[in-house]
């Protein structure tokens, strides 16, 4: 087939996407050992969409293409671009404006018959005029139907269709802000489109446009939730680069404020079990037959919450739940460390033991998941402790292999001399 | 679904080109011009061949269109569903206290999803004095007149700024919003939830000299290690910078990050949580920085 900047499967250029966005190293080599020239396409669509942020390098592997993207100066996600590349056919374009100029106005409600006959008058004054039969402007006026933005109503037998009623597009200022900070924004995004030309008046930092990539996923999650429904998920092993499917009954959508990655939290039958699972490992979504037991569900895994520093709901170790703590020593002008534990902690307690020390305590499924955020504390860690012995261990050993790689270890050892 | 072609960047292009057409014939140049200005790098190549050809029966060959109105498309459920949605998240107070969709059920609700790393001590969007604040800001920046500005410092007084206020700056992380301004000797960044009083400046504003904001980037390069799936945990966490990695190994990577100087001990705390999957190798004041840290916690092992 020819290449076309337009697509019609979006799961393929969301992979490349992910590539070239988050990892960026990999020569066309790597990329093309399935097919170069799937590729060569769908670079050449990445750089005509998002130009701007494309950016090449040579090395002695190849030739590598990423994206570069400041998310802190880019004041609307870049890869929203992406989502609007659906491909159509020439009759969709024509269908569309001239139906929606035919239904100009709400009040204004006419049978197939009669639009399709107004297509046609529309048409007459090209010198070759397309001629669309009244099944095709039947399927597309249903199309727009369940989209919302036709309204079709029976009126005896015969099916009348109308322009839906459309409601104020709110200030762009909402759009704005809320395209960039809440789920799904892409389709705030889409809203922007038809908004007037304003100025930017936001910006953000710490901020992943990742999850972009996974709207659809979203929504059709969403979607799930709402109804309550169970659900059957595909979702891809990269590590072993396999599609595998789950039953299961989605539950929540956790999200990651600290490293962009969005989770479903659901309940799998199979297991019977709640665990977590990467939206941008899901590759596509089936909706089932509503969940009975959707209620009691979300209950059990907010009981779980208070348990759960991350989304792991399984201790490593083996045990049930595991007990972490850690007590770190701050100075005089340093009390905001004390604040520090109680901003960010997300779980468990801060005790103040004295002006210059505090201590965090967690009773969690899945200690491991703390221990990032308990490195941030190096330089005044003074004591630690895991249920989880195995872990504590590595984490003593990390701290040791700090030292060596950045030439602090032999000090040490001469110190013990 | 959100693929579909009602959303696309060409329906909306295309829309652009009738809705000048619907006023009178276009010309090619015009036709062009609206198509690069609002399409992407090679559409140029389909659209315009596409239209003057009729394949897309919408502009006769005279630049005129058979359409009588500029087009509109209603919203789709889709928008409405998110903007209901929109509407019942507690920052939406912050630009109105209208309701919308009356009907329209949410696309989703603040039980379907939950932001589980934010920080617990966010801004308080119900706070009145915070939302007038807010709007005064937007207004502001929007037409451009100085703001006097007294914020609460970490010593219990107040700090009195006037500035040229530019954009907020919203964290998610933080979940706070920040006001950059420009013109103001002390600084550029303001706390929205610091600010104790705020209102229009009166005076004559004169912007003191060297502080238009303007982006102090460093960079930071180290050396990573994809043990325990390193390599895909750093590349995400950090994705929302720009940044170079190169494979330099069997299994590592050499990655390069460009953040804003004021952020510095922030990217030191950030690195050190990955642990001893990543070395800094460059800057030096960087490598110092790590290390400083690293010292003070042999001696706290003592």
């Amino acid at each position: 087939m020819a290449y076309s900047e337009l697509i019609k499967n979006f799961n393929r250029i969301r992979d490349y996407m992910r590539e070239f966005y988050v990892y960026g190293f990999k020569s066309r080599d790597e990329y093309s050992r399935k097919s170069a020239r799937s590729y060569d396409d769908e670079k050449r669509r990445l750089e005509s969409w998002l130009g701007d942020y494309m950016q090449f390098r040579q090395t002695p592997e190849g030739k590598t293409v990423f994206l570069s993207i400041d998310s802190r100066v880019s004041r609307h996600n870049p890869l929203y671009a992406a989502w609007k590349t659906k491909s159509f056919t020439d009759g969709d374009m024509t269908l569309h404006f001239i139906l929606f100029d035919i239904l100009h106005s709400p009040g204004t409600a006419l049978t197939l018959k009669e639009i399709t006959g107004l297509v046609d008058e529309y048409l007459s004054s090209f010198d070759e005029p397309r001629m669309f039969d009244s099944s095709t402007v039947r399927k597309k006026l249903n199309e727009y139907v369940s989209e919302g933005i036709v309204v079709s109503e029976k009126r005896g037998k015969t099916m009348y269709y109308r322009r839906a009623e459309d409601g104020d597009l709110p200030d762009p200022d909402v759009l704005d802000f809320f395209s960039e900070a809440a789920p799904c924004g892409v389709i705030g995004s889409f809203l922007l489109d038809k908004a007037d030309a304003h100025r930017d008046h936001f910006a953000f930092k710490h901020h992943y446009i990742t999850g972009a990539m996974d709207s659809e996923i979203v929504c059709l999650l969403f979607a799930a939730m709402s109804e309550k429904r169970s659900i059957t998920i595909e979702s891809i092993n990269r590590h072993k680069d396999r599609l595998s499917e789950n039953r299961v009954v989605p539950l929540r959508l956790m999200i990651s404020a600290q490293s962009g990655r969005q989770y479903l939290m659901a309940y799998v039958p199979r297991l019977n079990r709640i665990i977590s699972f990467r939206t941008d490992n899901i590759a596509s979504v089936r909706p089932g037959e509503v969940s009975e037991r959707f209620d009691e569900l979300r209950e059990k895994l907010d009981g779980m919450i208070p348990n759960m520093w991350g989304v792991s709901t399984q201790s490593r170790s083996g045990g049930r739940m595991e007990h972490v703590e850690f007590t770190v020593r701050y100075g005089e002008s340093e009390a905001h460390i004390h604040q520090r534990l109680e901003r960010e902690k997300r779980c468990g307690t801060v005790e103040r033991i004295d002006d210059h020390t505090s201590r965090f305590s967690a009773d969690v499924f899945d200690s491991s998941e703390l221990v990032p955020w308990i490195r941030t504390f190096i330089c005044r860690i003074t004591d630690f402790s895991f249920s989880n012995k195995a872990l504590e261990a590595q984490f003593r050993e990390d701290i040791e292999e700090m030292y060596r790689l950045y030439g602090l270890g032999e000090v040490a050892e001469d110190d013990l001399q | 679904m959100i693929f579909s072609e009602l959303y696309s960047t060409y329906y909306d292009t295309v829309a652009r080109v009738l809705k000048a057409a619907v006023e009178h014939p276009l010309k090619k140049d015009e036709l062009r011009d609206i198509i690069e200005k609002n399409a992407f790098g090679e559409s140029i190549l389909n659209i315009e061949p596409a239209l003057a050809e009729g394949r897309w029966q919408l502009i006769r060959p005279d630049g005129s269109t058979p359409l009588r109105y500029p087009p509109s498309t209603p919203m789709t459920t889709l928008e409405k569903r998110w903007l209901k949605a929109v509407y019942a998240d507690p920052r939406i107070r912050l630009f109105t206290d209208e309701d919308i969709f009356p009907g329209i059920e949410p696309l989703f609700t603040a039980e379907d999803y939950c932001v589980f790393d934010k920080y617990s001590d966010g801004d308080p969007y119900d706070d009145e004095a915070y939302q007038k604040t807010f709007l005064l800001m937007l207004d502001a920046i929007e037409k451009r007149y100085p703001l006097s500005i007294d914020t609460a410092n970490r010593k219990g007084g107040t700090a009195r700024l006037v500035m040229m206020p530019e954009f907020l700056e919203y964290s998610e992380k933080d979940d706070k919003f920040r006001l950059r301004g420009s013109g103001c000797r002390y600084g550029d960044t303001v706390n929205l939830a610091r600010i104790v009083r705020c209102e229009p400046y009166e005076g004559t504003f004169s912007r003191a000299p060297r502080t238009r904001l303007r982006p102090r980037t460093q960079k930071v390069e180290f050396e990573l290690i994809d043990k325990r799936n390193a390599l895909e945990r750093v590349l995400m966490h950090f994705a929302h910078f720009e940044k170079q990695a190169e494979r330099i190994g069997f299994d590592r990577y050499r990655v390069t990050i460009s953040y804003d100087r004021d952020d510095e001990t922030e990217m030191v705390i950030r690195i050190l949580s990955f642990g001893p999957m990543i070395r800094v190798t460059a800057p030096k004041h960087f490598i110092e920085l790590i290390k400083e840290r690293l010292k003070a916690q042999k001696s706290c092992e003592r």
